[in-house]
């Protein structure tokens, strides 16, 4: 009898083996991420969203058509998650075989199905109870990834990698150590076999650097220094040991250019945030944006926005590439709306400054000189009595995503209109204690409005080609579609869709929160274009009725 | 003439000090089950001092100079919020959980104390002359004239702020200020509106919201509602505060000092007072 029992378990156990291959055989997942997909990008099927920027060229311009300026106020939510965590998404989600993978707040991340919601897996790190040195949030802003793995950086400065299907780590590696002063908060760039990421810690006295592993191993492939060390050249533009805690993070993804296999990085302030005479000199690549060499992490060129930076604008803004037409030549060009108030275009081939112009009010430069460094105006020195200065310190723009529509030659950006009284003093560096040397207090007054804007700019002149404004300043990014709708959102929790040829307000929703640093992407979802939208502690799905 | 230089020497000297005083007065000392329910140095100048750097160093870069908030929020009503020194002492010293307030296991016991110290002085400069007027008196003049607006203890109108904290919050000077008619800052949630509907006479209030498309305010009558901007005729800011200017043809010098007097001593929500 127990033979017979034994016999019956086998043939039940086979057949159900059989059934699975067939079904299998009937349902095979798509074939694991690659990086060509990853280079293509945004595809008019609208089957994915695989890197921090849509595509390499962090345009964030969809190529879908479905949602329409006609149509856009037919919106209608599909769901909503929420993280069930404290703080905010800071995230750009990543869709593949209609499945979201979602960074949250705390280091909690998430694959949920796209159709409905609802998860499928959850993973969340155990952080340090103390010791973690985020300055600005316990927040990440997004996934890399490749084949079967989705990479994550973490508030204690190691890049993970996940198991795509499971959540679970598949090796887990330090960058530096979060005691004095490292945290880590960036998307992961993947680039051919390779995860590219940095460290934050601008703020701590920190040498801030961007490192390269092995995707497949998670064995570091390169460092570049971000402040270069003795015989390195730039390292004479740091006085004296100032190098060594000078800062000069990178948290915000950069881009990458495959005909030249560069990528382009904005790298953070240099730190004491506000105090001059700790750090003479130019202070590089601190404030600048540096082109690398993909594969070897050499670099190519360097363009320093702000030298020798005493207000705190980080230029870690999103870089976004494009092939435009500028004086009846075609240029090979990154566009960058800099913390500090200027717009810039430069070329990416050589990093020289095609044009640069402010796109808010800024008092502490006159222009950008044929030599490509600011024009200083007097007065903007931070001391023991304060002095006043525009942009402030979160600045014109910062890290939420800009876009660009390629089909106009536009490049849109929420930008914010605040001064601020900049103070300094000297600080005394103790490890993994905050380093800045000083404090701001905005202005506010009626000579002096805050509000922010939505601004349509011209790359090619600086000049604005139209402006939606804000009751205050908006930490949104931004999202173009081929059909002619941006989506952003303000500062009072509107999720905002607008014209993107002529500024006009076409539909809204109040989400309860704000897009703070945060993108919405669009997608294809059982021939539906959706648009998905974190904000708060939430993501929600939009679609048109069905 | 360096900022760091004389005030910072000034500052550490008076840490110095302070540590002295902490010493005798024992803070620093004491573990943290045991912290006093009021902060020891409070009003006390050397120690105020020593906040001020301290607080400038430790706290400014995020809260802001003014300690009205820059990354971090604005700090200096938190005493009019309900906090307690227990609470903020722990808050300084501990940090708050999956924030970016941080804990500062340097801040020594007495340093933490000396901040609180310099805190409480931008939410209420300490009075520089003697109290005056008689608070009992006080009392029946706000009954008769500003609790149509205001409420304390659980009693009174609405349209203006609870001033049931306003002894801890406010100094003896803005105070009499707002009494006077002085529309300087027209705090969050009192700033007055009028908004014109489609139909009907005018709505006049105080704005407790707004976006671009709506706005949400307490009206006269004490209606709390939203309006749609773009269905009403007009939604005006005024500039002129609904709180009206009490000069001294309404309320006399004497009569204002026992006012101000009857406000300096509430202290919050006493559960005690019967209405």
């Amino acid at each position: 009898m127990r033979a017979a029992i034994a016999r019956f378990a086998r043939v039940v156990l086979l057949a159900s083996y059989a059934g699975a291959l067939v079904l299998t055989a009937q349902q095979a997942p798509p074939p694991l991420v690659t990086s060509q997909e990853i280079l293509d990008g945004l595809k008019p099927d609208g089957s994915r969203w695989l890197t921090f920027g849509g595509n390499y060229n962090n345009q964030r311009h969809s190529p879908l058509t479905q949602i329409t300026p006609a149509n856009v106020n037919r919106l209608v939510p599909q769901w909503t998650f929420q993280t069930g965590t404290l703080g905010n998404f800071e995230t750009t989600t990543l869709l593949r075989d209609n499945v979201l993978y979602a960074t949250g707040p705390l280091n909690v991340a998430w694959a949920l199905d796209a159709r409905t919601g609802r998860q499928i897996w959850r993973y969340r790190r155990e952080l340090p109870e103390t010791g973690l040195t985020a300055c600005c949030g316990l927040v990440n802003r997004g996934f890399g990834v490749l084949g079967d793995k989705l990479f994550m950086t973490t508030l204690d400065a190691h890049l993970l990698a996940l198991d795509i299907k499971t959540g679970a780590v598949v090796w887990d590696v330090t960058l530096e150590d979060y005691k004095i002063g490292y945290a880590s908060t960036i998307a992961p760039l993947v680039v051919k076999d390779k995860v590219i990421v940095g460290v934050a810690g601008g703020e701590f006295g920190i040498r801030g650097f961007i490192d390269a592993y092995e995707t497949q191993t998670g064995k570091r492939a390169w460092r570049f220094y971000t402040i270069p060390g003795p015989g390195e050249p730039g390292h004479n533009t740091w006085a004296g040991d100032s190098w060594k805690i000078g800062g000069a993070g990178v948290w915000v993804t950069g881009a990458y250019d495959p005909e030249q296999n560069l990528v382009f990085y904005g790298i953070g302030n240099p730190g004491p945030d506000y105090h001059s005479e700790s750090r003479e000199g130019d202070n590089l690549y601190s404030d600048s944006l540096v082109a690398l060499d993909a594969d070897t992490g050499k670099l190519r060129w360097y363009y320093q926005f702000t030298p020798h930076d005493l207000h705190d604008w980080d230029a870690t803004q999103v870089p976004v590439l494009a092939d435009i037409p500028i004086g009846g030549q075609p240029r090979k060009v990154v566009m960058f709306a800099n913390r500090n108030g200027f717009y810039y275009t430069l070329d990416r081939t050589t990093g020289k400054v095609i044009m640069a112009k402010p796109f808010v009010t800024t008092t502490w430069a006159k222009e950008i000189g044929s030599d490509g460094r600011p024009m200083l105006l007097p007065g903007h020195k931070p001391d023991e009595k304060g002095e006043v200065t525009c942009p402030d310190i979160t600045g014109a723009t910062n890290f939420w995503p800009p876009a660009y529509d390629p089909s106009t030659r536009t490049f849109f950006v929420n930008a914010r209109e605040v001064c601020a009284t900049f103070y300094s003093w000297k600080p005394e560096y103790i490890p993994g204690e905050r380093f800045t040397g000083g404090a701001a207090q905005r202005v506010i007054s009626p000579d002096s409005p805050v509000y922010g804007a939505l601004r349509a700019i011209d790359p090619a002149t600086g000049n604005l080609k139209w402006e939606f404004r804000y009751l205050n300043p908006s930490t949104a990014g931004l999202l173009t579609t081929a059909s002619g709708v941006i989506f952003s959102g303000d500062s009072e929790g509107n999720l905002l869709a607008l014209d993107s040829r002529k500024g006009t307000l076409l539909w809204r929703y109040q989400l309860g929160a704000t897009m703070h640093g945060t993108s919405p992407i669009t997608y294809m979802l059982d021939g539906r274009q959706h648009v998905l939208v974190p904000a708060g502690t939430t993501l929600t799905a939009w679609a048109l009725p069905q | 003439m360096k900022w760091t230089g004389p005030a910072l020497t000034v500052a550490w000297l008076c840490v110095a000090g302070g540590t002295f005083l902490a010493a005798q007065n024992s803070p620093a000392n004491l573990p943290i089950q045991g912290v006093p329910d009021k902060n020891p140095f409070e009003g006390d100048p050397a120690a105020i001092q020593a906040g001020l750097g301290l607080f400038r160093v430790r706290c400014a870069d995020c809260h802001g100079m003014d300690a009205r908030g820059v990354r971090g929020p604005d700090i200096t009503q938190v005493w009019a919020s309900g906090r307690t020194d227990p609470g903020l002492f722990r808050t300084v010293k501990f940090g708050v959980p999956n924030t970016e307030m941080p804990s500062n296991p340097r801040i020594l016991d007495h340093e933490a104390w000396q901040i609180l110290a310099y805190l409480r002085t931008l939410a209420a400069p300490a009075p520089t002359d003697p109290p005056r007027g008689n608070a009992q008196n006080g009392e029946k003049i706000f009954r008769a004239n500003c609790a149509g607006c205001h409420r304390v203890n659980a009693a009174g109108g609405r349209l203006g702020p609870d001033l049931s904290r306003v002894g801890v919050a406010r100094a003896r000077d803005a105070i009499v200020r707002r009494i006077r008619g002085s529309t300087e800052q027209m705090g969050s949630g009192y700033e007055p509106v009028t908004i014109t509907p489609a139909a009907g006479p005018p709505i006049y209030g105080v704005k407790k919201n707004e976006d671009l498309f709506s706005v949400q305010i307490m009206d006269t009558r004490e209606r709390i509602q939203g309006y749609e901007k773009d269905k009403m005729k007009a939604v005006v800011n005024d500039t002129k505060s609904a709180m009206p200017a009490f000069g001294v043809d309404r309320l006399s010098e004497s009569d204002l000092d026992d006012v101000v007097r009857y406000l300096q001593s509430l202290r919050g929500f006493d559960p005690a007072v019967r209405q």
